[in-house]
């Protein structure tokens, strides 16, 4: 059995329309989505780019991406993703700056 | 989401609005001063049965009404069409069948529509009086139908002040000045 996916942090380019505000609640209305954060990167005429942080029980990612295409957007790639029994989070190394 | 949802949410656009208010403005202009130059002419023609007064305007509302639509329908799918042309290259994307795609059909459709009630308003409710035969004159209803038609104007106007912080009765008492321009003119046809 694949373990459940906690976390995905993904680098979404979207239209200007539909808004941060739409996008963003399509895609916590997802199944398995408890929450998700989503800040505004960069904006342009036409597009903008969004950093979204998705977090669940078991995200089901390809869902998640179909929805994201659904609004208009685009998941140019995925940033992060904690899969497990937990949420683990980065540990400090020297080579971090 | 459900369609009267899909409605509210476009509706609630502020772009949607304003193209929309445009075409129902601009219409409904066309469609009032038409109006009213109907009748006076039946008037000034000599035609005193209210009801085929009416008549015609009804065929002028179904003429301009089908115009508002249909025109609108295709120029707003041009630029539609090219608004989403710009976005798929910005984006390197193909949007076709997606939200974006979706709402902007939806626009055009609340688009089309508002462009077709601004005449049908235009040119019915300044004809009504005409169906009172029984009550006024041809004259009297004649005047009546320019004084409806002139206070719609005013409306027009008066909303368009409201909205872009101009004085309201300024703008209505232009919008409505029209209309009596176009009563005066008419008496100066030949014939």
């Amino acid at each position: 059995m694949t373990p459940p996916i906690r976390r995905l942090v993904l680098d979404v380019l979207k239209p200007s329309d539909p808004d941060i505000l739409e996008v963003t609640a399509v895609v916590a209305d997802c199944s398995a989505v408890d929450s998700v954060n989503a800040v505004l990167v960069e904006t342009d005429r036409e597009v903008q780019t969004l950093k979204m942080t998705v977090a669940g029980g078991d995200l089901d990612a390809e869902e998640i991406e179909a929805t994201i295409q659904d609004a208009g957007g685009s998941v140019h790639s995925i940033d992060q993703v904690i899969c497990g029994d937990r949420v683990v989070e980065q540990s400090p190394t020297p080579q971090d700056r | 989401m459900d369609r009267l949802e899909t409605v509210r949410s476009l509706l609630s656009d502020e772009t949607v609005r304003s193209i929309s208010r445009r075409y129902f403005i601009s219409n409904g202009f066309d469609g009032t001063l038409t109006s009213i130059g109907i009748s006076v002419g039946a008037y000034l023609s000599g035609v005193t049965e209210g009801i085929t007064v009416f008549s015609i305007g009804l065929g002028a509302a179904v003429g301009l009404g089908t115009s508002g639509v249909w025109s609108v329908w295709e120029i707003e799918r041009a630029e539609k069409q090219a608004e989403l042309l710009r976005i798929e290259r910005a984006m390197l994307v193909d949007l076709d069948g997606t939200a974006v795609e979706e709402r902007q059909t939806g626009a055009r459709k609340i688009n089309a529509v508002a462009s077709g009630i601004g005449p049908l308003i235009g040119i019915i409710l300044p004809l009504l009086p005409f169906l009172a035969g029984d009550v006024v004159s041809p004259f009297e209803a004649t005047l009546l139908s320019v004084g409806v038609g002139v206070a719609i104007l005013f409306c027009f106007g008066a909303y368009l002040g409201s909205i872009s912080k101009q004085h309201w009765i300024v703008a209505g008492v232009r919008m409505g000045l029209a209309g009596i321009v176009v009563a005066v003119l008419n008496l100066f046809l030949p014939g």
